[in-house]
């Protein structure tokens, strides 16, 4: 267990930093919550892809059903993983990592920790609400239609709120940093926590708060994709791999002083990334090549990023960790590689007339949302938790249980979502061919998905258990 | 305090680069669109849609239609496939939209190409009897039953008018028949609205083929 992974390498934090213990004491409740109803949402959003890709072979089994019908159970699905999961994950490791990096608690007097804590814990149950009620609401027929946005008002209304009133707790955070110099990670944190409120709440805006004119939503829905991944949820995650891998093995980021290009050329180029979902489609032409061109120069923060953390790794080669979390986090580096590499090569005007709308922009999808998102977070929360318990708590054969089943689970995935997306894809390119004999070259893939989901489902619930092993201790499951 | 400061105005200007780009540009030109009168007939397009129509979009938008079919014919700079398939007959353009309250794209063709269903498909029964059951229409369709937009009901005296002609493996038992419930009714409605296939001046020209075969 390295429970002094924090603060290390910057001398300078040594005057004012707290210690690690006073800070994850002032932090534990609010983070663990955030943590624990992350993982009760992956778990539902699993389940209900499982069910998702099982209609898909099957389409009479539930067929009929209003409320489990393929239209309302899709948006819920990836609107769990996207709030429910993700993004609460996500404030979770931000606002720990936050703190920890800045030396800081969460408040300086005990009576003060108290107040914030109780704040953040309340808007942690004013999210959960929203994403729980708003789920509902599509089930029974409310969705706004919106793809990613499908939460009736006073559902995304609440989750911006909630986000405001924990969000604001990692700027403060950062703000007393007692390191003079940021690091790497944490410009990832303050990028990631001021996009969220900007992204989301332009697009409910723009799109269903009150709805522009329908012709200019196409651009508007796009940049709202693009950047919800690549503005928010990608810079936490990318604020864990800085900060947890050079740290766990005891090296310097590699070349360093490519960084702040990487970072900017991140910021600069997230916001453009949603437009390879409108190559070809009715938005001026400009919007098409700047869809190419910016799919393509996106490889340059992610070059940049792999040398900075894969450059540790190669470097070092005699530097290895038994870690739980380092695993995660380079697997979830490796997929923001393939992430990278498909993204360019599919927004290839060619090559996107051919595989858009098709199996591998889901692939692309899955790979951000599943891959280069999830897995970092994961490998904070390996990181966080027995830290902040105060006690090694995972059980190290349910964690390698979890780990390989979502490596199988997630290339799976991945892998059958791309080649029934290309077979499909040259297929439709033929018009002689018919749609629906199409459908049924997809057949046996649909079969796949759901052996694939229905692996990462079980990666999910062992996690879960082990989550649960560990909050509930020693007094359920006493050791030997 | 001090770089705080600097670090924020940096991700706010860079953050403003594609919010001007796909935000702020979009917003102010392509939602100022109008309509454009036809030069036959005067008649302004995009064509206006019926009451009906306009609720139908919001059964669209509830049923989650969008997670499954496209609205948009790309652009033959980049591929002439969606054309040639019989999708439409022209490339779609902004001001095709204008009279949705949203625009479904859509992301994914786990089902065809919406985008001229009611060129193609102009038939309403045929859709009631598609939505009722796809894969007695469509023998190999993914697509699930809507039989909750349609109500079973004993047959008093003479069959209605709007019960469906379904094939026998989808037929209710005899006796009974199977109607459209108003939100049925809009969403077809909707569906046959569905055409780009006017003429406008952005679009370029409109491929000469004929609408689908009706009998």
């Amino acid at each position: 267990m390295s429970a002094h992974l924090f603060p290390m390498h910057h001398s300078e934090a040594a005057s004012g930093a707290v210690d690690s213990r006073v800070i994850d004491d002032s932090m534990r409740l609010p983070v663990l919550i955030l943590f624990g109803s992350a993982l009760h949402w992956l778990i539902a959003a699993a389940l209900v892809s499982v069910v998702l890709s099982i209609e898909l072979f099957l389409p009479g089994l539930l067929g009929g059903i209003s409320f489990l019908s393929y239209g309302r159970l899709a948006p819920i699905a990836r609107d769990l993983f996207l709030y429910g999961w993700a993004s609460q994950a996500a404030l979770a490791a931000g606002i720990w990592l936050t703190a920890r990096l800045a030396g800081r608690p969460l408040a300086s007097s005990p009576f003060g920790g108290v107040l914030q804590s109780t704040l953040i814990i309340s808007a942690t149950v004013l999210w959960n609400l929203a994403v729980l009620l708003g789920s509902l609401a599509i089930l029974a027929g409310y969705s706004t239609g919106v793809e990613w946005l499908e939460y009736p008002t006073w559902a995304s209304a609440t989750l911006f709120l909630a986000f405001l009133l924990i969000g604001i707790w990692a700027l403060l955070l950062f703000d007393r940093r007692t390191n003079e110099r940021a690091e790497v990670a944490q410009w990832y944190l303050v990028a990631g926590f001021c996009s969220f409120p900007w992204i989301y709440g332009t697009a409910n805006l723009l799109l269903t708060w009150k709805p522009v004119q329908a012709s200019a939503q196409g651009p508007i829905q796009a940049w709202f994709h693009g950047s919800f991944l690549s503005l928010w949820l990608l810079p936490v995650a990318l604020a864990a791999l800085y900060a947890l891998i050079p740290r766990i093995l005891g090296a310097h980021l590699h070349r360093r002083n490519l960084a702040p290009l990487g970072f900017w050329s991140l910021l600069l180029l997230g916001g453009w990334s949603g437009l390879g979902h409108l190559i070809g489609g009715p938005v001026p032409a400009w919007m098409t090549a700047g869809g190419v061109v910016s799919s393509a120069l996106f490889l340059i923060p992610v070059v940049i990023i792999l040398i900075n953390l894969l450059g540790i790794v190669l470097h070092h080669p005699e530097k290895e960790s038994q870690s739980l979390s380092f695993r995660f986090l380079i697997f979830g580096t490796y997929a923001f590689l393939v992430l990278g590499v498909l993204s360019a090569l599919i927004s290839w005007p060619d090559i996107s007339g051919i595989v858009r709308f098709t199996g591998v922009t889901e692939a692309e999808t899955q790979l951000w949302i599943l891959g280069a998102i999830s897995l970092p977070l994961l490998g904070v929360l390996y990181e966080a938790i027995p830290q902040l318990l105060g006690r090694d708590c995972w059980c190290r054969t349910l964690a390698d249980l979890h780990y390989w089943l979502t490596v199988v689970g997630f290339w799976l995935l991945v892998g059958v979502l791309a080649l029934e997306g290309f077979f499909t894809g040259l297929a439709l390119s033929d018009p002689t061919v018919s749609f629906l004999n199409i459908a049924s070259y997809a057949y046996p893939f649909y079969v796949l998905e759901a052996a694939a989901n229905l692996i990462l489902l079980s990666a999910a619930a062992i996690l879960g258990i082990n989550m649960t092993r560990a909050l509930a201790g020693d007094y359920f499951f006493p050791k030997k | 305090m001090h770089r705080l400061t600097t670090l924020l105005s940096g991700i706010f200007l860079v953050f403003l680069t594609s919010w001007i780009g796909l935000v702020a540009y979009p917003a102010l030109q392509l939602g100022k669109l109008a309509p454009v009168p036809d030069a036959d007939s005067g008649a302004s397009l995009p064509p206006v849609y019926g009451g009906e129509a306009v609720a139908g979009q919001h059964i669209y938008a509830s049923e989650g239609c969008v997670s499954c079919h496209s609205q948009q014919v790309r652009q033959t700079s980049v591929t002439r496939i969606d054309i040639e398939r019989g999708w439409g007959v022209r490339p779609s353009v902004a001001r095709d939209y204008l009279r949705d309250s949203t625009a479904f794209l859509g992301t994914i063709r786990i089902g065809q190409d919406l985008s001229n269903v009611g060129r193609r498909l102009p038939e309403a029964a045929w859709h009631y009897r598609h939505l009722y059951a796809p894969a007695a229409v469509s023998e190999g369709s993914v697509m699930p039953s809507y039989r909750y937009l349609f109500t079973l009901s004993k047959i008093q005296g003479q069959r209605s008018a709007e019960a469906l002609d379904l094939s026998p493996e989808a037929a209710p038992p005899a006796g009974y028949e199977v109607l459209p419930t108003a939100d049925a009714k809009n969403l077809v409605a909707y569906l046959l609205s569905l055409k780009h296939d006017y003429p406008l001046p952005e679009a370029g020209p409109v491929k000469n083929i004929p609408a689908a075969v009706t009998h």
